[in-house]
């Protein structure tokens, strides 16, 4: 059952001739890790400021649970590639901050923060500052605040952008621990190809001018990994450069459509 | 799980708290020790400039009184007083006036600049007032300020405050507009309603450009202190350095001078401590 429903969405901005966004159709179920990937300027933070709420939709609509998506809710959390995180809080407060400002209860949410926090190897660190620790570990402070919050689907604007190769490759696969032992919903955004390739359950490629789904893909490499296979030898697989490649000179096409 | 590289530690090694260290300073614990020592050679050469220049009998005392002349009339009022009180009774009622403005200036910027933060009619409303009053010299309307509000302390503390609110207002009303706009969007989607938004994330967010503003606006003031005890003062120190001019007691204009410049740091260091304490996060890279 899906969760997220997107049918024919536009968005277009106040004073733009052109839309970002230009019937967009998706849905994402709960055991779905849905991967938006495409050049700068196609619209996926547009997509995903939709789905949050932050943006209201133009044309067409967005459901979550059947029900229209009109403003910021609890059970749609958002990850941004620069943490947005709260420096006058230390790590465990961060990660208990959405659970506070919804008034949990302080024993189940104290649970839930130590839960997260040994899920994501943080719980070392629970008492630093955001600003003493490390680029990746930062993103999963934010992504474990994301989970700790009483959220259905995480929503992760290139939440990998900023780190370094190997970090990055770490980040993904604790994702897709995380993805499976939480039972959400993932909807992430990135321009890496590979990390789309490996991390989703569902593929979409898209386009600027107007911003649009140009081409759908279901990887299985995902499964693979969880299965027990190597990463790099996932990686490495000629039938992962393969799609690799198919998906790079799509890229390229566009931009050369683009210049013409 | 690895334990946590110590690369980014909690105490920065700058004596400026809430700046980045200067560029062209060499990196790590050097640093400090460095900026202390050139500090104090600053500070002694230009003793030993006054001291020289007033020795070699190159300028006479009545336009600039040696160094031991001053510290003498420093003695002396310290006990005995000049116009009428001791130089702490000066110092008191000046720093009394000050505490007062500062007081009154964070009551009501802090709380108004955050109105004209969160909504743009306040700012739309207000900032022409702001803008109106901000450049002028306190100078220039301390006659409005006498014929409406008399010659007592509030007119005294009135002009102190308003040179202290503008620039307390327009910190707080900027570091409450320049919170990140996805530190805002992520707290209402962990369920933050508008006034836990304001409370747990914009303020804190604005709470060092806030302080800024304090430390900006506490020296405002200062430099108009002695607009202000123009006002038919008996004391306070900018009262004091006038009487003395008026009779061409130089040694006390100069005391006077000291005085205010190491009471107004005094008080702007406890502010940076103030500061790097409350704000510990300011000027890190996160
Ligand atoms: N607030 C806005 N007002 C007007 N136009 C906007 C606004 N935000 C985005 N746009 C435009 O909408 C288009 C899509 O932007 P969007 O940020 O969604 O792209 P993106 O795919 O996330 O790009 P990137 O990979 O660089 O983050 C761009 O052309 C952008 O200039
Ligand atoms: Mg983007």
């Amino acid at each position: 059952m899906s969760l997220l429903q997107v049918d024919k969405l536009g968005v277009t901005y106040p004073g733009q001739s052109q839309p970002a966004l230009h019937q967009v159709s998706l849905s994402l179920a709960r055991d779905e890790l849905l991967v938006a990937l495409g050049p700068s300027g196609c619209g996926k933070s547009t997509l995903l400021g939709v789905l949050a709420g932050f943006i209201a939709p133009s044309q067409g609509r967005v459901l979550f649970a059947g029900q229209p998506v009109t403003a910021p809710g609890v059970e749609r959390a958002v990850v941004f590639q620069h943490d947005a995180l709260l420096p006058w809080l230390n790590v465990h407060d961060n990660v208990a901050f959405g659970l506070r400002l919804q008034g949990a209860d302080a024993a189940a949410r104290e649970r839930i923060v130590a839960d997260t926090l040994r899920l994501v190897g943080l719980a070392d660190v629970a008492s630093k500052r955001t600003w003493q620790l490390s680029g990746g570990m930062r993103q999963r402070v934010g992504i474990a605040r994301a989970l700790a919050s009483r959220s259905q689907v995480l929503l992760l604007d290139e939440p990998f952008g900023a780190l370094d190769a190997f970090t990055r490759e770490q980040m993904q696969q604790l994702l897709l621990r995380v993805w499976q032992q939480s039972q959400r919903g993932v909807f992430l955004i990135t321009h890496d190809i590979e990390e789309a390739l490996f991390l989703a359950t569902e593929l979409v490629l898209m386009s600027p001018g107007p911003g649009r789904i140009v081409q759908r893909l279901r990887p299985t490499f995902n499964q693979r990994y969880r299965a027990g296979e190597d990463v790099r030898a996932i990686k490495s697989d000629p039938a992962f450069i393969a799609l690799r490649e198919s998906l790079l000179h799509s890229l390229f096409r566009q931009g050369h459509e683009e210049a013409a | 799980m690895p334990t946590t590289p110590p690369a980014l530690i909690a105490v920065p090694d700058t004596l400026d708290f809430g700046n980045p260290p200067a560029p062209s300073a060499p990196a790590g614990r050097r640093w400090q020790p460095q900026a202390a020592h050139w500090a104090a050679l600053s500070i002694a050469s230009l003793l030993l400039l006054w001291w020289a220049l007033t020795a070699s009998g190159l300028i006479a005392p009545l336009f600039l009184p040696p160094p031991q002349a001053v510290l003498a009339r420093f003695g002396e009022l310290l006990a005995g007083g000049y116009m009428d009180a001791t130089l702490p009774q000066h110092l008191l009622a000046s720093l009394q006036r000050m505490l007062l403005a500062l007081l009154a200036a964070v009551v009501v910027g802090i709380p108004l600049g955050i109105v004209i933060g969160v909504f743009p009619l306040a700012r739309h409303l207000l900032d022409p007032v702001i803008e109106f009053y901000r450049p002028l010299p306190p100078l220039a309307y301390l006659p409005l300020i006498v014929i409406w509000f008399g010659i007592g302390e509030l007119s005294k503390v009135l002009l102190i405050f308003l040179a202290i609110l503008a620039p307390v207002l327009i910190a707080t009303a900027h570091g409450v507009t320049s919170v990140s706009q996805l530190r805002r969007q992520a707290a209402l989607s962990l369920g933050a309603s508008r006034w836990q938004l304001l409370r747990h994330v914009i303020l804190p967010g604005a709470l060092p450009e806030i302080i800024t503003g304090v430390r900006i606006g506490l020296g405002a003031g200062w430099s108009t202190l002695v607009a202000a005890e123009l006002i038919a003062a008996t004391r306070g120190l900018g009262f004091m350095i006038q009487s003395a001019a008026q009779f061409l007691v130089t040694d006390v204009v100069v005391l006077g001078i000291i005085v205010i410049a190491l009471v107004a740091f005094a008080l702007e260091l406890g502010l940076r401590q103030l500061q790097q304490r409350l704000t510990p996060w300011h000027g890190q890279h996160h």
